[in-house]
């Protein structure tokens, strides 16, 4: 039964892993560009979250507020790195252009909260410390229920919204070939935004649905967050949005079931030589599918 | 002297289903100076591509100088003394213009004592001297140490033929090395060429400047639709039936 | 010199050699996001041989060094069948592998930590230090060095002109160990003491930062990085969060504006031929 317990939080951690999965994984499915900079975005959302409720405001809203400052975080970087991808010689240096300012911006937003609010991890009020429904033996909190039907909900959105609607098109169209994509009329400076724009809602609510959860939030939560997400977003293979659920859903059960097993910090050793291993063998993730776009940077 | 130093038999490419070179066999004479023509889409630079080891041969045999290259991994033809430069240029961008030659000398100096010589710390070093000489030759020493991505287009494209020649090749190979060229680089390319033909190596060049084709080549094959559809003297191929249809559609080739 | 500057010079030293173990395989195309890792096995090692072995500092570097190049070697057989972004993840996981391994074995103390005997002060770690940027440049000046860049540029064309790409993308990313193992036993004898916590994530993204914005054209790229990431966060005399912030914004910047580095090909042509009083480029490699 206690297995049975912890395989639920796995997946609870898994679903909020899954939204920042499906945020590379689009990233570099639609832009061919690793986007180191989601984790910080992940933790803007809880860490001006929790800001905001030292000012006074009630905690739905600063909630709310955290995801709407970590999407203008994104457009941000959008502004600064993307738009100036000019491919001259198509070698490999040039390629990493993209990752390298993601990397920068990593570092700024990561130091400026360090600064506006300290290193210190904090505590945000959340109201539903005790809501749980009992099953059995097994107790299950609702609003990590919630979150994890909230993050399945929202990422199957995301995927019919790319399936069926113009916008969805137009993306797919980019990551295939930009260049026949701007003949055919699509224009791609009003697209690429959107996937930013989609980008820093999901880190952002994976965020904020972390914050509700868990409660603990730092300048530091997002590097924890983005080895996961990496390691999910890389099982489900690199562009692969229901690869990133299932690997995100993959590796928040590894974890919480090799915590229990072995403890904490020998965790890394499998988990990273099995990304190894299918990086090396079969980039392609566990599940096989064809990447949209070149998949290089 | 008939002597073959290139032999193409029944050479066959196709990429998913579409079958760009179907069967195209022609024999190069050493010494000669071939061009190989044909409208645009004919597969001329598959053969190249099949030739230096870049595309892997469907059916066929490639034969260097009595030597069977057709499964030779790309890296080792080069010993075997086939060169090429390339259509769109493909210089390394961040060397510059010396560097560029001097990486055509690779395939002379493998060994590790020339590996690991500091070619940048002697500057009088024979393998810089024959480079600069190479660009001399050519009349580009005056760019000799710029970086190419700065280099004019004109400039850029005779400086891939001067690296095409540095590994001293048997068999020099050039797509379309004058498209781009004003009146005076392309005469300057035809000095260089035929320098280099006298010197012994033998020329296969494809082009669409016909006029640059007459002044250097004598010997003409046409490519169309990945077929072989004549081959000849250059004096004689625009008579030619089914040359004339290739590129001028079947309505004008009865009204000559 | 003061205490305070003796220690800045000697971290320049370190931040020196791992920026040349992160920039050679970065001038023949490869891009390392886990220098940290490689660093860590050579200030284990050199620590272990120095503290457990007994080894004076003479043999420990050396050592070192030729066993984090030993495991460079090894894993560049299944990282560089990767390209791009999945060689970052490649180099990245590698690290984290390593950092899981050095935490758990007690031998090396763990999370605790492992001291390590023998002291270097500037009077080792500069002259190595200026060893591994002669040799670089060395390394550079070569018809290696030459074809390490040409596979950078053109794998493909190198290739049809007879370089062993291969043997050269292998023999870079070994290099790169070797050094970072030089860089990983200079910080054990700083130290004299050895936290896998030191060698993590934010260490390997600040060394391939500083590579790429001191640019990976030529072997002066790593040193004016590595010049640039130590010595400007001392001429700002702000907090330590501030100067990454300062870091974080150039690198934005740089990338938008000078994405080459600061370094270019170019720019050393036109310094030398300034320098020597030429007129034009004239032959010179």
């Amino acid at each position: 039964m206690l297995i049975l317990q912890q395989l639920i939080s796995g997946l609870m951690i898994g679903g909020i892993y899954v939204m920042v999965a499906v945020a590379f994984t689009l990233t570099i499915g639609m832009l061919n560009f690793l986007n180191f900079t989601i984790p910080a975005l992940f933790m803007l959302a809880g860490m001006s979250a929790w800001g905001l409720t030292t000012l006074g405001i009630h905690w739905a809203a600063a909630l709310l507020g955290g995801v709407v400052i970590a999407t203008l975080a994104s457009l941000i970087v959008e502004r600064f790195t993307y738009r100036y991808m000019r491919v001259r010689y198509g070698d490999a240096t040039e390629h990493a252009l993209p990752l390298v300012s993601s990397l920068g911006f990593l570092i700024v937003f990561e130091h400026l909260v360090l600064i506006a609010l300290g290193s210190d991890p904090q505590r945000f009020p959340t109201p539903f410390t005790s809501s749980d429904v009992h099953i059995g033996p097994l107790i299950i909190g609702i609003p990590q229920l919630v979150s994890l039907f909230l993050s399945l909900v929202i990422v199957y959105g995301l995927s019919q919204m790319l399936k069926h609607s113009r916008v969805g098109r137009a993306l797919r169209s980019i990551a295939e070939n930009p260049d026949a994509s701007t003949l055919m009329g699509v224009n791609v400076n009003y697209i690429v935004p959107v996937v930013f724009i989609i980008t820093g809602v999901m880190a952002g609510l994976a965020g904020m649905l972390f914050t509700v959860n868990y409660g603990d939030v730092s300048a530091y939560m997002g590097d924890n967050v983005a080895t996961k997400a990496i390691a999910g977003m890389v099982i489900g293979g690199l562009g692969n949005i229901w690869g990133a659920i299932a690997g995100g859903l993959i590796v928040g059960l590894t974890e919480v079931m090799a915590i229990h097993f072995f403890g904490a910090d020998i965790v890394k050793i499998p988990i990273w030589g099995l990304l190894l291993l299918i990086l090396v063998i079969r980039p392609t993730g566990l599940f096989g599918h064809t990447t949209i776009g070149k998949g290089k940077f | 002297m008939t002597e073959k130093i290139l032999n193409i038999d029944m050479l066959s490419k196709s990429f998913s289903g579409l079958r760009v070179v179907e069967e195209v066999s022609f024999d190069i004479t050493k010494g000669s100076r071939t061009a190989l023509i044909g409208p645009n889409g004919a597969g001329k630079t598959t053969v190249f591509n099949l030739i230096s080891g870049i595309y892997t041969v469907d059916d066929g045999q490639i034969t260097l100088d009595g030597i069977d290259i057709t499964d030779m991994p790309e890296r080792q033809r080069v010993n075997c003394g086939v060169s090429r430069s390339f259509q769109n240029i493909r210089l390394m961008p961040h060397l510059s213009a010396i560097e560029n030659v001097m990486l055509g000398q690779h395939s002379r100096a493998r060994s590790v004592g020339h590996l690991m010589f500091p070619l940048g710390w002697v500057p009088g070093n024979r393998w810089a001297r024959r480079a600069a000489e190479a660009l001399g030759e050519a009349g580009l020493d005056t760019h000799a140490g710029e970086v190419v991505a700065n280099l004019p287009y004109g400039v850029q494209k005779r400086i891939e033929v001067v690296r095409a020649l540095m590994p001293e090749p048997k068999v020099l190979m050039l797509d379309e090395p004058a498209a781009g060229l004003n009146e005076k680089e392309t005469e300057e390319l035809q000095i260089l060429l035929e320098k280099a033909s006298e010197q012994g190596v033998t020329l296969l060049v494809v082009e669409h400047d016909m006029q640059f084709v007459r002044n250097l080549c004598d010997h003409v094959v046409v490519l169309n639709f990945g077929k072989k559809i004549f081959e000849g003297a250059p004096s004689v191929v625009n008579r030619d039936a089914a040359v004339r249809e290739a590129y001028l559609g079947t309505d004008y080739v009865d009204a000559a | 010199m003061s205490g305070y500057w003796a220690g800045i010079l000697a971290i320049l030293c370190f931040n020196i050699v791992v920026a040349y173990s992160v920039f050679l395989p970065a001038a023949s195309g490869q891009l390392n996001l886990g220098a940290a890792g490689f660093v860590a096995i050579g200030a284990y090692t050199s620590g272990y041989l120095s503290t457990d072995v007994g080894l004076a500092m003479w043999l420990t570097i050396p050592l070192a060094a030729l066993v984090t190049g030993a495991v460079a070697f090894l894993m560049s057989f299944p990282i560089l069948r990767t390209r791009g972004v999945y060689m970052v993840l490649a180099t990245f996981a590698f690290a984290e592998i390593v950092q899981g391994v050095y935490i758990n074995l007690e031998v090396f103390g763990a999370a605790a930590g492992y001291p390590v005997d023998a002291y270097a002060g500037l009077g080792v770690i500069a002259p190595v230090a200026l060893g591994v940027v002669v040799v670089s440049f060395f390394i550079m000046s070569t018809r290696f060095g030459l074809s390490m860049r040409a596979v950078h540029d053109d794998e493909r064309v190198a290739a049809l002109f007879g370089v062993n790409v291969r043997m050269t993308q292998v023999t870079a990313f070994t290099l790169g160990g070797l050094v970072a193992g030089i860089g990983g036993a200079i910080w054990a004898h700083q130290f004299n003491y050895v936290e896998i916590q030191n060698f993590n994530v934010m260490l390997s993204i600040f060394v391939l930062l500083y590579v790429l914005i001191g640019g990976t054209q030529t072997a002066f790229g790593p040193l004016v990085g590595a010049l640039f990431f130590t010595l400007v966060p001392e001429v700002l005399r702000v907090s330590n969060d501030w100067r990454f912030v300062f870091f974080g914004v150039m690198i934005v910047m740089m990338m938008v504006l000078r994405p080459e580095g600061i370094v270019t090909r170019t720019m050393t042509e036109r310094v030398t031929a300034l320098l020597t009083f030429r007129r034009g480029t004239a032959a010179k490699p």
